[in-house]
């Protein structure tokens, strides 16, 4: 699986994107993946219910061990997976890092 | 590694005639601000979760003598042996409420990880190079179907008690666990199952046999973030729970309404025969008295009723579609049961209200730092502050008040995200108890940006020899 991070300004302005390539055995998650290669992607729970690991699904498949349950409705039709209890199921392209969780409460208020 | 080397000597009686107590802590709260020290360091809770720094979360020991080079700084940092924990409150394997079981010490400080529910123990007998002695992990936790560990009490009879927030799953219904002080194995679940949905924070009064427990949300609703349609799915709470102490049941549920949605933190007055008490209504933005208004003859409870009474009007912002609410997310009662503090986290102040009048709170002194009414240099020459204050500890002499900035990691990104970037600072209030004023200390500032892993967030804070949320007389 490849994880894509963003960070970081380009001298051109546009936002800089890193991505590393990630070799996960069958049945792991992506976070176990992901630490067994010394990459890390933000985690809390480790049982779906907190959502720190939120990921974007770029390309591919995931499964779930457990219901995806820090997710709403909207957050998974538009992409979103947690990496702590998704299993990828083909290659997969996932965007990670704290500012993906981010993305999916803004202020209410502001 | 039990703390109690008699434990048998234990409930002597409560006499207090004499002038030594053999176990923890104080004989009553004046002897805790007669007996006490000014506090040398301060126990903080420091997280990375929610932000891209890969380290573990950590007990940062603060400098807090005037005298020494290092003062505010932190000066040691614990650090727990996982990441992704979110470290948020803690408390101590024994208090005031073992004043009597001679050979307790209070040593050994329980740090729960929110997030992760791994409940760690960390022995504070090297005051300035805390160990973590013992790790209770997730799934030990997870097999009593309790998730989301919050407060935590040392209780009499040598055992610990903690509000869990969630089941398993972190669904509800949440709970209580208890564990053994002894060796903090878990001993089981307080509670039956079903007494409670919600919970939060909980403060007991034995003399008054009563709990009173409060109620944040589903963890699963409150970790990801606040979103407004849960609040409309009425997935908030807004009730405070009334236990029968002895028992562990729920005798009467009180319904905060509208102006009362999420009651957080509950603090009793400290004097054991008070049966008066504080909880703030954080989304609110109100602060609720609560009350023993009537026992009849041979009721093991009283009946207990709870009235709004302070009310924190929203701001216009011009950057805000909506008035800012103040959030009130914390308050505390000094030792001497004189004052309320409270923190707009939202706003960006910190308040203290004269409770002589219990049921009348009236405003005696009003500080303003960060947040987003408040300067965001408080201190000329210092960093810029992000957040308005927040988690609150005050000197047992009730003379100097001190906060932190961040809520709760996926909160603060909302609301402040600048603060994951530059981390939360501490700050320092000189409080004056006879003239009900309170003035920010120039001279303070602890900076958790600069930690050697990136900037940290900072939370619930405590003093090694008790403080004005952790003691409870019996």
């Amino acid at each position: 699986m490849t994880l894509v991070r963003e960070g970081g300004e380009k001298g051109d302005g546009g936002e800089e994107r890193r991505e590393t390539t990630v070799e996960a055995e069958p049945g792991e998650s992506v976070v176990e993946a992901a630490a067994q290669a010394d990459e890390h992607v933000p985690f809390g729970c480790l049982t779906g219910a907190c959502g720190t690991c939120t990921a974007e699904l770029l390309d591919g498949e995931v499964r779930y061990r457990r219901p995806p349950r820090a997710l709403k409705a909207r957050h998974i039709e538009s992409g979103y997976v947690l990496a702590c209890v998704a299993v990828p199921e083909t290659d997969c392209r996932l965007r990670v890092g704290a500012s993906v969780q981010a993305e999916l409460v803004e202020n209410p208020w502001k | 590694m039990s703390d109690a080397e008699n434990p048998d000597d234990a409930h002597a009686g409560h006499d207090h005639t004499g002038h030594d107590h053999e176990g923890p802590g104080y004989a009553t709260p004046q002897a805790a601000i007669e007996e006490s020290e000014p506090e040398e360091l301060a126990y903080v809770m420091c997280l990375y979760v929610g932000t891209d720094v890969e380290a573990p979360d950590f007990l940062g020991v603060v400098d807090l003598d005037p005298d020494s080079d290092t003062y505010a700084e932190v000066v040691n940092r614990v650090e727990m042996p996982n990441m992704g924990d979110e470290l948020h409150h803690f408390g101590w394997n024994a208090c005031s409420s073992s004043c009597h079981v001679g050979g307790l010490e209070r040593r050994h400080l329980v740090i729960p990880g929110q997030r992760s529910s791994r409940l760690h123990v960390v022995d504070t007998k090297d005051r300035q190079n805390p160990e973590i002695t013992q790790v209770i992990e997730p799934e030990e936790v997870f097999e009593y179907d309790l998730s989301a560990p919050h407060t935590v009490h040392c209780i009499p009879d040598g055992q610990i008690l903690i509000s869990m927030l969630g089941d398993a799953d972190g669904e509800l219904p949440g709970g209580f666990l208890q564990l053994d002080e002894s060796d903090f194995s878990i001993s089981g679940r307080w509670d039956p199952p079903g007494e409670i949905e919600m919970n939060y924070d909980y403060w007991y009064q034995p003399r008054r046999n009563v709990m009173i427990s409060s109620e944040w949300a589903a963890p699963q609703t409150y970790y990801p973030g606040f979103d407004l349609d849960d609040v409309e799915a009425g997935k908030y709470g807004r009730q405070l729970h009334v236990w029968d102490w002895e028992a562990g049941t729920v005798e009467q549920t009180l319904d905060l309404g509208e102006e009362g949605m999420i009651p957080l933190e509950v603090r009793f007055l400290h004097s054991p025969d008070h049966a008066h008490g504080y909880v703030g209504a954080a989304l609110s933005s109100n602060v609720f008295h609560f009350q023993e208004t009537e026992r009849g003859p041979g009721e093991r409870v009283g009946h207990f009723e709870a009235e709004k009474v302070i009310d924190i009007e929203p701001r216009e912002h011009e950057d805000w579609d909506m008035p800012v609410p103040g959030l009130v997310t914390d308050l505390l009662v000094s030792m001497d049961d004189r004052y309320l503090f409270f923190s707009n986290w939202l706003h960006g102040d910190v308040r203290m209200y004269d409770i002589s009048d219990p049921s009348n709170p009236r405003l005696a002194d009003q500080l303003w730092a960060g947040g987003n009414f408040g300067p965001s240099h408080p201190i000329e020459g210092e960093r810029e502050v992000i957040a308005g204050p927040q988690m609150l500890q005050l000197s047992l002499d009730g003379e100097r008040l001190y906060w932190t900035t961040s809520l709760f990691s996926s909160w603060d990104n909302q609301f402040y995200p600048e603060e994951a970037e530059q981390g939360s600072v501490m700050l320092k209030a000189d409080v004056d108890p006879r003239r009900g004023t309170m003035e920010l200390d120039q001279d303070f500032l602890v900076d958790f940006g600069e930690m050697p892993h990136g900037p940290a967030r900072a939370h619930e804070i405590r003093w090694p020899d008790g403080d004005c949320t952790s003691d409870v007389w019996q």
